[in-house]
């Protein structure tokens, strides 16, 4: 048998080989588990057609009188986010120094933090409302603490990433030096991380500004209400300038955070 | 003269299994300016970081200036950290402060409370901060934050900052290997004379056996956890080098600056 | 090795009280205004919000009852969390493998250096944009309206967001090739798409196994949260049985998801130290 001239390194090729094989498998077993037929999507394109061009477009104003209430879930959905942000991200902050077995003036509870932010990050920020309101009861302050769990376990995360990154070095001279824990905080990590986490903040913002939509949407409050209930009540144009409004809110706010992201690395 | 630092029988295990020093003993007296040389992996670095406790040891005592430091906890362990000075390969400054703070951070051994933790620190501190500078010729730097300067500049801050804790001993790892080598004899010269100066015992981790040679009063030669070699270094001879490195002169780099570290590393 | 300009020579300077100042002279001006700004619009949101903090206190011992009842896992309902769960994880693998191809196939249009289009890599991108700042739910609830329910709706919604994520990150990955490389390339008279899948494509490999990996996690997540806005899989058997007081299955459904998302997680670590 003829053996063809590989192009590439073995290691290299092997690797190509098993991604494919594994697409290709996990392809194939998960079709048949849920009898997915794209063809399905074709079929229905008709239907898909009549719902586009007849209940969706043209997009429709919500009565005049509910403007304003649009406006202000807009606004609370916004507010949301900032402040559930910026608490999560102090409470993070404080906690993520525990976080390093470098940092850490206790690096034998290091694991058991970093654990437990694990834990409170792989459950998504909708199942803790969900859990969260069958305790607290459905409303805007229960939406908050649930955006406030999954995004300080996030950052907790962020926050030793970076701290180990940068700031180990610094850290292990001020030891030497002998300064204490409050100290090294202080004078080491903070000013050699600060732009690192404030990166990481304008992030987890982005992020919060969509959960903070979609946690509205089963009873946090704010413009993912309203757009569930236009949606429930089959008004899908209104729900399109809606869902308009939404998009346009996440790009201006996209928009924003990259262009501070930008002005804090420089 | 009593001795500065006393290693007594002092070992490391790591939690890894790796055996770092087996029962080193030695002494370091006033004024001394001590190289310690062996290839990569041999436990230089353990034995430096394990006289200010930044790795704690597993059997033995190390006795600085009469007192054991394996005992202290917390207050008293910075107040033993800060009689010791320490320079690194690279540099640890806090890239993003000032040439000036970076100094300064030598005084926070010595200072409590929130005037640390905000960096308010005193007038006197600060000229003597600025002397020191001036001393390294880095004096007009020093509103220039740390990030931006060169390599040499970098390390004449470290040591700045080491002098400022006043240290009785200063422990230098591997000062000048990330170093081109006219800066490396720009910091060896500097070390010397700082320490000579402030009769400052220098215990210092070399790679480069020719600067080592140079520069040390008396040489320390470490092989695989063990002390091997103990002496001025009129008495290195070509066998104890070949005890240390585990490999004949012929094979070691001699001449230029950092080229050799790269051999020893490979070998 | 002198790194750059801003290494200037500079007196001691003293402040008005004869105090010497230790700070840089080069500092970054921009972030203590930042600083300031995110606590005023923190306070203004909360003040805006107007939460009742007491009554949401109050309440704190609740939350402790309701993990007690939650971490007492009732394992008779096995059989519809698990078939459930692994409905959630196909239909996550599904969307994600239809998204790689769309993805792979529109992030070659908004690429600026494939074609050489400008309006076509520019309508591709904001288009995309468009739809990438719609969250998931709203696609998936759409579909289901078009659809009704079933996987087909879940794949459908999830695709929409999941290509919109690739198509972006894919451009990217794709700009970041070289310009020489392809000039290289164009002279010997090579024609675009041959370009693109013999030099383009295997250079980005790597990024798009991670971008994938990446957004597999995502996608899992996303998933198991639509049964909460009414479409099937893992969130709906959590949601009931949170609504119907049975806590026992929701936690162990919840604790199933944590395990999948934290699995997921530590592969794709593995991989990434691997590439």
């Amino acid at each position: 048998m003829k053996k063809k001239i590989s192009l590439i390194a073995r290691e290299q090729k092997r690797l190509y080989t098993g991604f494919l094989i594994a697409a290709v498998a996990l392809f194939a077993l998960t079709t048949l588990y849920t009898n997915f037929n794209p063809m399905v999507l074709v079929r229905n394109g008709d239907a898909f057609w009549s719902f586009i061009t007849e209940d969706f477009l043209p997009p429709a104003l919500p009565k005049a009188s509910s403007i304003p209430g649009v406006f202000s879930s807009v606004l609370v959905t916004l507010a949301l986010a900032m402040s559930s942000t910026t608490i999560a991200a102090i409470l993070a902050f404080f906690v993520s120094l525990f976080g390093s077995e470098k940092v850490s003036p206790f690096p034998r509870g290091a694991k058991y933090v970093r654990g437990f932010a694990t834990f409170l990050r792989n459950i998504p920020a909708l199942v803790w409302a969900f859990i969260l309101f069958s305790s607290l009861g459905i409303g805007t302050g229960v939406g908050f603490v649930a955006l406030c769990i999954t995004s300080f376990a996030f950052m907790i995360r962020a926050f030793v990433e970076t701290m180990e990154d940068v700031s180990q070095d610094c850290v292990e001279s001020l030891q030497a030096v002998g300064a204490s824990f409050p100290q090294r905080v202080a004078q080491a990590i903070l000013p050699s991380c600060l732009n690192g986490f404030l990166s990481w903040f304008l992030y987890c913002i982005e992020v919060n500004i969509r959960a903070s939509t979609i946690v509205g949407m089963v009873g946090g409050g704010g413009v993912g209400l309203t757009l569930f209930s236009y949606i429930k009540g089959f008004r899908y144009d209104i729900a399109l300038s809606i869902i308009l409004l939404v998009a346009a809110m996440v790009i201006v706010v996209d928009r924003i955070t990259a262009k501070l992201r930008e002005e804090i690395l420089k | 003269m009593d001795p500065i630092l006393k290693f007594d029988r002092v070992s490391k295990h790591y939690p890894n299994g790796v055996h770092a020093l087996k029962e080193v003993s030695f002494e370091v007296r006033e004024g001394e300016f001590l190289s310690i040389i062996g290839p990569s992996g041999s436990g230089k670095s353990t034995v430096l970081r394990s006289i200010n406790r930044l790795i704690p040891i597993s059997g033995g005592s190390v006795y600085l200036d009469g007192e054991p430091v394996s005992e202290k906890k917390g207050k008293e362990l910075r107040c033993l950290r800060r009689k010791v000075g320490m320079i690194f390969q690279n540099y640890n400054l806090v890239y993003s402060l000032s040439v000036l703070q970076n100094v300064l951070h030598g005084c926070l051994g010595y200072m409590s409370g929130l005037k640390g933790i905000l960096g308010c620190y005193s007038e006197e501190d600060k000229l003597r901060a600025i002397g020191l500078l001036e001393e390294l010729g880095m004096k007009q730097f020093c509103y220039n934050r740390a990030a931006d300067l060169s390599g040499g500049q970098k390390q004449r801050v470290g040591i700045a900052r080491a002098i400022m804790q006043q240290p009785k001993l200063l422990l230098c790892d591997e000062p000048i290997a990330s170093l081109d080598p006219s800066s490396a004899k720009t910091i060896m010269d500097l070390l010397k004379e700082m320490t000579h100066k402030r009769n400052i015992a220098c215990i210092v981790n070399l790679h480069q056996l020719d600067v080592a040679l140079k520069y040390s009063t008396r040489i320390i030669g470490l092989s695989k956890g063990e002390v091997v070699f103990d002496g001025p270094p009129e008495c290195l001879t070509d066998e104890m080098i070949e005890r240390i490195y585990g490999t004949s002169r012929e094979n070691l780099m001699l001449g230029g600056g950092n080229e050799k570290k790269d051999i020893v590393d490979c070998a | 090795m002198m790194s750059n300009t801003r290494v200037m020579e500079q007196p001691v300077v003293r402040s008005r009280k004869g105090k010497i100042s230790v700070a840089c002279s080069y500092r970054n001006r921009f972030i203590p205004g930042f600083l300031a700004a995110v606590v005023v619009l923190t306070v203004l949101s909360l003040l805006y919000l107007d939460i009742d903090w007491l009554k949401l206190a109050s309440r704190v011992p609740e939350i402790g009852e309701v993990f007690w009842e939650l971490v007492h896992f009732d394992f008779s309902n096995m059989d519809v969390i698990f078939s459930s769960m692994l409905e959630t994880v196909s239909i996550a693998v599904l969307s994600l493998l239809y998204s790689l191809i769309l993805g792979v196939l529109f992030g070659m249009f908004a690429a600026r250096n494939i074609f050489r289009v400008t309006w076509l890599s520019v309508l591709t991108q904001s288009f995309f944009t468009f739809l990438r700042a719609v969250p998931t739910p709203v696609w998936v609830l759409l579909m289901l309206v078009c659809l009704g329910m079933g996987p087909e709706a879940g794949v459908a919604g999830l695709c929409v967001h999941t290509t919109a994520f690739f198509t972006k990150s894919f451009a990217q990955s794709f700009e970041s090739i070289s310009e020489e490389t392809l000039e290289a390339l164009e002279v010997t008279g090579t024609g675009r798409l041959s370009i693109f899948t013999n030099a383009v494509l295997p250079a980005a490999f790597s990024q798009i196994v991670a971008w994938t990996g990446m957004r597999l996690e995502t996608n899992f997540s996303e998933c198991a949260i639509l049964g909460m806005v009414g479409a099937g899989g893992v969130g709906f058997v959590i949601s009931r049985n949170l609504q119907g007081y049975e806590y026992g299955t929701a936690g162990l459904a919840i604790f199933l998801v944590f395990l999948v998302a934290y699995g997921i997680e530590r592969v794709f670590v593995r991989i990434k130290k691997k590439l």
